[in-house]
């Protein structure tokens, strides 16, 4: 597979030349095109060849996520991002305030790199061989132009408008209809890694759209045994297209269900909430 | 959920909103552009925003955070409210 990067190249923050460095790096280690984000910004379709063939790695330095930003504003799906300073902040080092980078934060980088590389080839686990099968009946919640659906019964939701859907040992999780809509079109989804032990409420990785970036609030705990492949790697626009079935995000073997479905709505007491919200909003 | 109850706790007894740290704020005001909720308030002189309906802000919500440049908003810690959360549902009887 050929791969494109693109780096925030922020060098006002530390961050900022930090991503830099790891967009260089990926670079190098894979092959990738780079994709000045000046220029992406200025001239679209002098990038247009590689943003159409090649496998996109975004590379945000800080919070504003600038490179995201540009990558939807041109129509890129990434495949993959980085939000250095998240990473920063999870490594527990203090960067430096120089803009240079110092030993300290060339290791950093080198890190980040390789957890990168290592994710593009590393396999998505293996979803329960079960049949999910979709669900047929929902109530549906009007309100102004939009109609908000939701299955009548087997999904249990948190107050944060996930879902879950127990299987013997296993959940599926997802988001409903209401919050994808909400969200508008899902850019990208950063899934959990596989073997991440999650408290109920705790994160499940994180689904972008072009307004916000989302939690996954887990609506139980458990381990994750397998992301939804599909929407990470080609179409996490299944979420918008099919919330309760195709664009399911993570499915995790279940440590305390009955004790935790108590704390969970089902769908005629989640119906109740979806109205109220969407008018408070 | 009524308005001002989250998972069958009223809403006051749970603290959960972002705090801003003025030492990093620089006044984007991404976070406010983002929230629906109308957490934030803007203000003239210094200090330009400020937190002024922390009770709108939806529990274990951590999103405006995540638009902070600077990375000037923190939330209570997670772990800690959901035990809050549990014990008041017991104190009330444990139905939602």
């Amino acid at each position: 597979m050929s791969y494109a990067v693109l780096a925030c190249n922020g060098v006002d923050k530390v961050e900022g030349a930090l991503a830099r460095e790891v967009g260089l790096q990926v670079a190098e280690a894979t092959g990738a095109d780079i994709i000045c984000p000046v220029l992406l910004n200025r001239a679209p379709d002098h990038y247009e060849k590689a943003l159409g063939e090649d496998a996109l790695i975004v590379v945000d330095g800080c919070g504003t996520r600038c490179a995201s930003k540009l990558a939807a504003a041109v129509g890129a799906k990434p495949k993959q991002k980085v939000l250095v300073s998240k990473l920063v902040k999870a490594s527990e080092e203090q960067l430096q305030a120089s803009l240079r980078l110092g030993p300290k934060e060339m290791a950093l980088a080198e890190n980040i790199v390789a957890d990168v590389v290592a994710a593009l080839g590393a396999p998505g686990g293996q979803a329960a061989p079960a049949a999910w099968e979709a669900p047929t009946e929902f109530f549906v919640v009007p309100f102004s132009k939009f109609e908000f659906r939701i299955p009548k019964q087997g999904y249990w939701f948190s107050e944060n408008d996930t879902w879950a859907r127990q299987m013997g040992n296993r959940a599926r999780v997802g988001i409903s209809d209401y919050l994808q809509q909400q969200l508008t079109d899902i850019l990208y989804f950063n899934p959990p890694e596989l073997g991440t032990l999650v408290e109920q409420f705790g994160e499940l990785g994180e689904v972008e759209s072009s307004k916000a970036i989302f939690e996954i609030i887990a609506p139980v705990s458990g381990t994750v045994v397998a992301v939804n492949e599909t929407v990470v790697g080609e179409s996490p626009e299944l979420v918008n297209a099919d919330p309760y079935g195709e664009g399911w995000l993570v499915e995790v073997e279940l440590s305390a269900w009955a004790e935790e479905s108590e704390l969970l709505l089902d769908g005629p007491a989640y119906r109740d909430t979806v109205g109220p919200k969407a008018a408070e909003y | 959920m009524s308005e001002n109850t989250f998972m069958g706790v009223a809403r006051e007894s749970i603290s959960w909103a972002p705090l801003i740290d003025y030492e990093k704020c620089d006044f984007c005001m991404e976070c406010d552009e983002f929230c629906p909720h109308r957490v934030f308030e803007r203000r003239e002189g210094d200090v330009k925003l400020v937190v002024a309906n922390p009770n709108n802000c939806v529990v274990f919500c951590r999103a405006c955070s995540k638009t902070c440049g600077p990375d000037a908003i923190t939330f209570p810690d997670k772990p800690q409210t959901i035990k809050l959360i549990k014990e008041l549902r017991n104190a009330e009887g444990g139905t939602a």
